[in-house]
């Protein structure tokens, strides 16, 4: 998900006491659930790796992937196994306003990119978001766009492999190395031999796995509890239900920043720029099916606060006296269900971490050969070279992954380097889809406009993000420039308003961009095209 | 601790954003998703629907995107 609690991940292990853990509850049937659930994802991205046999075939899926398959693939990459414990801690300690981050801040967007950004993307026959900006603008913002993508997929997924770690250890028990060396090798072998296509389909599973362990929780629990209106009785501040919170809210999610930032900046960044959910839809086996995954996406998303933020507002009529808020849903796990079914909320809980690191390995292994690898060490690589080189990019974004994910141990947790890491997305998500939107709706928008526009646009988001930071706010002697105390929903929006007011004064005092560039303009490319990629 | 310009545009802007009701929230999250639903169900029927094959008609994108839209809409009316 588009992450509010990034910053919190690395000390959620710290916090999860060891009454809350399932590490005493689990039985031989609860192991047997979870073996055959990773083993049936193994086996699967055995299967289709046979299949695959061009790069095409390993970065898009041979473009033969079924809506239904990515549509379930788009939810549960977006959902990793932190979110479901942090975002069930956040609702027990903020209430369900943090729901926004799935409803307003994912559907809309979702919808819009269905019917207007997918089916343009899938008619361009690009590869990757940074793709589209080089036919757009130039090779310079192709590939800075590239590096930001790059370094935070390459950063992300160290972090995720060892928050995942350090959850599963602090909830099930187990050793904290293992768990980072079998996850990725796990998550490893089948994205390694099966690309895409063994990402999308084992997603989809996982998705299904997820929703299903979640789903009980959330129906016991609410059984329990009388239902709904049990639930709405029982609730002791009735502010804890609300979406909608005032501005001057202590919670971290006051309307503001939830309406300009969330869902007018970075939703839409996330959904119609994120190179690791746009990438599963440009393998669609045609333009209506590309289409119709992001509607059932969004049809998805409905439910999907239903199962996570829910049962932390359960929690707080079961368990009122926590001590923190990412207990509430081990510890309605633990008391709730049964022998059996705790090793399905296992199996959901790996599946979702799982879904997450697969996608972005997936990713960050097609920037690394299409955008660099292709663009400038051999343009003239045919598709069995390029599925040769996605292979060993994959193989080794895994061991860096590995060695990253050590490496974090190794750092103290105040050294504000997580802090930096996890904050990376938000720094270009804003600037990335100014120069986006102005490309595709704007004649008149040039290379070297956008190009300096995403440079200053990062360059501030990073200024705004130090300006929040207490040692820099004590050297300068300035009082915080943010009061909320999540503030990178507002750093998106100052970046994304700052790319695009340099985008429009730099374009005017440039020389146009030529017709091969802005051919790529919405209205002219949808009249040129038909459905055949170009 | 020194303030700055920069902190007193936001203190203006967090000032003017606390003025709206919260009633009127409310109206503008609704009538962000009513938009985008009205636009969907503007869409000419050649941008939703898939291609037919034999003997079947093409689904109409603009059932599932309404549902999804509609589910928003009751969500955010109701909570």
């Amino acid at each position: 998900m588009i992450d509010w609690d990034r910053s919190r991940w690395s000390r959620l292990n710290d916090r999860i006491v060891e009454s809350t853990t399932l590490k005493d509850t689990l039985t031989t049937p609860d192991y047997a659930i979870i073996l055959l659930y990773l083993v049936g994802t193994v086996w699967i991205g055995v299967a289709i790796g046979r299949r695959i046999k061009t790069g095409t075939d390993y970065f898009l899926g041979g473009r033969r992937l079924p809506w239904w398959a990515i549509g379930m693939s788009l939810v549960a990459t977006d959902i990793g196994g932190t979110d479901i414990i942090g975002v069930g801690g956040a609702a027990y300690t903020h209430g369900m306003a943090v729901a926004n981050f799935e409803w307003i801040g994912c559907v809309p967007a979702m919808i819009i990119a269905a019917f207007v950004f997918v089916p343009f993307f899938y008619r361009t026959g690009i590869y990757t978001v940074p793709e589209f900006m080089e036919r757009r603008y130039n090779a310079g913002v192709r590939t800075a766009l590239a590096v930001c993508w790059l370094i935070f997929m390459a950063c992300n997924l160290g972090i995720m492999l060892l928050a995942s770690a350090k959850m599963m250890s602090a909830l099930f028990g187990w050793n904290e190395l293992a768990c980072v060396l079998v996850t990725a090798a796990l998550v490893g072998f089948y994205t390694l031999t099966g690309g895409l296509a063994a990402v999308v389909y084992t997603d989809a599973i996982q998705c299904a796995v997820m929703i299903s362990g979640c789903l009980l929780v959330t129906g016991l629990g609410l059984y329990e509890i009388g239902g709904i209106e049990g639930l709405r009785a029982q609730m002791p501040d009735p502010e804890q239900t609300q979406l909608i919170l005032p501005a001057d809210s202590d919670s971290p999610f006051p309307w503001p920043g939830i309406l300009f930032g969330l869902a007018l900046i970075l939703s839409p960044a996330y959904w119609i720029g994120n190179q690791a959910i746009v990438q599963r839809s440009l393998g669609a086996e045609n333009e209506f099916a590309a289409k119709a995954s992001y509607v059932w996406g969004a049809v998805l998303k409905n439910l999907i606060p239903i199962i996570i933020a829910v049962p932390g507002l359960i929690a707080v009529v079961k368990f009122p006296e926590l001590a923190d808020g990412d207990q509430a849903y081990p510890m309605l796990v633990s008391t709730l269900l049964p022998v059996g079914l705790r090793g399905l909320f296992v199996a959901a809980f790996i599946a979702a971490l799982m879904s997450s690191i697969d996608s972005y390995l997936n990713s960050a292994a097609t920037i690394l050969a299409i955008d660099i690898y292709k663009r400038f060490i051999n343009r003239n690589a045919d598709e069995r070279r390029l599925l040769t080189i996605g292979r060993v990019t994959t193989g080794v974004l895994l061991a860096w992954a590995i060695a990253f994910a050590l490496l974090l141990t190794l750092l103290s947790e105040e050294s504000g380097l997580y802090a930096i890491f996890q904050t990376l997305m938000a720094f270009f998500q804003g600037p990335a889809l100014a120069i986006l939107l102005c490309g595709v709706f704007w004649r008149r928008a040039t290379g070297i406009a956008a190009f300096i526009g995403f440079i200053a646009g990062v360059m501030f988001s990073i200024s705004l993000f130090a300006l929040t930071q207490q040692p820099i706010l004590d050297w300068l002697g300035w009082a915080p420039l943010f009061e909320v105390s999540e503030p990178f929903l507002y750093f998106s929006v100052w970046a994304f308003a700052l790319t695009v007011a340099l985008i429009v004064i730099i374009s005017f005092l440039t020389k146009p961009e030529p017709k091969e560039k802005t051919r790529y303009v919405f209205g002219q490319f949808k009249r040129e095209t038909s459905e055949v990629p170009a | 601790m020194t303030t700055t310009p920069l902190h007193q545009i936001g203190a203006s802007i967090r000032d003017l954003l606390v003025l709206v009701p919260l009633p009127m929230v409310r109206v503008i999250f609704l009538a962000l998703l009513a938009a985008v639903l009205l636009w969907v169900l503007s869409l000419p029927r050649s941008e939703t629907t898939g291609p037919t094959s034999e003997g079947r008609s093409g689904a109409n994108l603009k059932v599932g995107a309404s549902i999804a839209l509609g589910m928003q809409l009751v969500i955010y009316l109701l909570l």
